[in-house]
């Protein structure tokens, strides 16, 4: 058998072998546990972002650590194997150059040979996992925007300003197991804002106060609800003593940008049901209502020009016949768990028998990766249907 | 807390590691248990078929071949950091960092049952049958 190279003495001697060769293979000088090398396995379409150093560790130290590259999260998981897994590395490697220099005086350097470092005991794996956004609800729940903090002024020197519980982009990044359009997205969902620098879930009494001021302005103005003119509400509002960034905030939970106007000022279209569900939970914020006293008070307190509808408020309020009468209550979609399990539990544990059409609008927010909505109803839910036309109705596993 | 994966490879491409991976474990003879460093563990041959590789181990000869991995390893370094002007408000300086230090595409695995040559020396670092105590390595 030929020899390959003298000298030669990692991987490359391993990969390259020739057909008709041979090599030793041995303990390398510096064979040891090496516990801080670990083997991660990894899909081929993530490696750019680990070339470019765009992939992170994200988690407490009391949290399961997860990795995140730019757009996804992924949880980790150690895989054991009980082959011996010989790692060697390449000749040249910085880790190994000073034993190979060491040892080169010594001994015979007769025949190459490919060192091994160690025995790999096993591998960590990645499995994409939903990101961990429950938690940036809490966080940003310790200390919305109110009302109160509006109407201070400019920060004065020495004025003591509450500043538990508030979060800046960073503080959220480190403290939240999600990748960063994850997180931004997670922002949206929650209708947060960034006020100065910190991000702030605005306290749904103040957006009402902002709304309000908004349809009698656009009425004076003669506006358009359906082509807003971003620049010229912003100042109306800040005229009325809103801070600006509220009023930018308050466009875009209620409405959605059309295009752009005569000066490149954006144009926004009000969404006419986020502006009537605002309504209706403002008036199930009392208590439940009977659905006529609901509907009738709704309809008065909605501004000209929009129409309200029971349907739109699929997935906000769920409904109880007590005697002749039908109730109404607010039972919001958006403050509920994130994550299946929870979800679910806590569905089960508002009702414990679902129809399907009444569950639809609580369940279909719900994203796992290699999951469908099928497989979730399979995992977390009971499904009985008595008959093949009837209603399946769903309870708890 | 966020751990940076750090990468000072190339664009192209990380160094390349390898790995030979065989069923059950080496067992080394006690007198030699402290002097591991530089000790063969086997021969690694390619005849001149192309395909298969052997891995003499003791008077065990294994046959297998070089696999491509469906995905790739990464070979990661953990390191602790102690970082002196970094005052954090717990007052904690001390942290974690991961580089890459090279990748696997490729192992030369060996999965079949151990051929026996009875006719070598007593060797230093024999094959052990597999842990599980039967020495067919067929799943």
């Amino acid at each position: 058998m030929e020899q390959p190279h003298p000298g030669c003495r990692g991987a490359e001697a391993v990969l390259n072998l020739q057909p008709g060769s041979s090599i030793s293979v041995a303990h390398h000088p510096l064979f040891g546990p090496h516990d801080d090398l670990i083997l991660l396995e990894l899909d081929e379409k993530l490696l750019p972002h680990i070339l470019h150093q765009r992939v992170t560790l994200r988690g407490q130290p009391d949290e399961d650590a997860v990795l995140c590259t730019p757009s996804k999260t992924y949880g980790i998981k150690f895989v054991g194997n009980s082959n011996s897994v010989f790692l060697i590395p390449p000749s040249d490697h910085p880790i190994l150059c000073k034993a190979s220099e060491d040892h080169n005086g010594k001994g015979h350097i007769q025949q190459a040979s490919a060192s091994v470092i160690k025995v790999a005991p096993g591998s960590m794996e990645l499995v994409e996992v939903a990101p961990r956004l429950d938690k940036l609800r809490l966080l940003l729940s310790e200390n919305p925007y109110r009302s109160e903090e509006a109407l201070q002024f400019e920060d004065v020197d020495g004025m003591e300003k509450r500043i538990t519980g508030l979060y800046t982009w960073d503080d959220l990044v480190d403290k939240i197991q999600a990748s960063d359009e994850e997180l931004r997205t997670g922002l949206m969902a929650f209708s947060a804002a960034e006020i100065d620098g910190y991000w702030r879930i605005v306290d749904e009494e103040y957006m009402g106060k902002l709304l309000m001021a908004l349809f009698p302005s656009s009425v004076l103005n003669d506006w358009s609800l359906n082509a807003l003119n971003e620049d010229e509400v912003v100042r109306v509002l800040v005229q009325d003593g809103f801070p600006q960034k509220l009023a930018h905030h308050c466009l875009s939970v209620y409405g959605s940008k059309v295009g752009e106007g005569v000066n490149g000022s954006c144009l926004w279209s009000l969404d006419e049901r986020r502006v009537c569900v605002h309504f209706a939970r403002e008036i199930l914020r009392g208590g439940k209502r009977k659905m006529e006293s609901l509907m009738e008070e709704w309809r008065h307190k909605i501004p000209e020009g929009l129409q309200a509808s029971f349907d739109m408020l699929e997935g906000e309020v769920l409904t109880e016949k007590l005697g002749v009468d039908l109730w109404v209550r607010a039972f919001s979609v958006s403050a509920l768990p994130l994550t299946p399990a929870e979800r679910f539990s806590a569905l089960f544990k508002e009702r414990a028998k679902w129809e399907w059409k009444d569950l639809q609008p609580y369940i279909r927010d719900l994203k796992v990766p290699g999951l469908s909505l099928e497989g979730l109803l399979l995992k977390y839910t009971r499904r009985i249907q008595p008959t093949l036309d009837a209603e399946p109705i769903f309870s708890a596993r | 807390m966020q751990i940076q994966i750090k990468c000072s490879c190339s664009e192209e491409s990380c160094q390349e590691w390898a790995i030979v991976e065989l069923q059950g474990a080496i067992e080394i003879q006690p007198s030699f248990q402290n002097r591991l460093h530089n000790l063969e563990i086997g021969q690694l041959c390619r005849p001149s078929s192309p395909e298969n590789y052997t891995f003499t181990v003791g008077y065990h000869e294994l046959t297998g071949s070089k696999v491509t991995l469906k995905k790739p390893f990464l070979v990661l370094k953990k390191k602790k950091t102690i970082n002196f002007e970094q005052q954090s408000s717990e007052g904690d300086s001390t942290g974690t960092e991961l580089e890459v230090v090279g990748i696997i595409r490729h192992r030369i695995l060996f999965k079949t049952r151990p051929k026996a040559l009875i006719s070598k020396p007593q060797p230093v670092v024999t094959k052990r049958a597999t842990a599980t105590g039967s020495s067919a390595p067929i799943k």
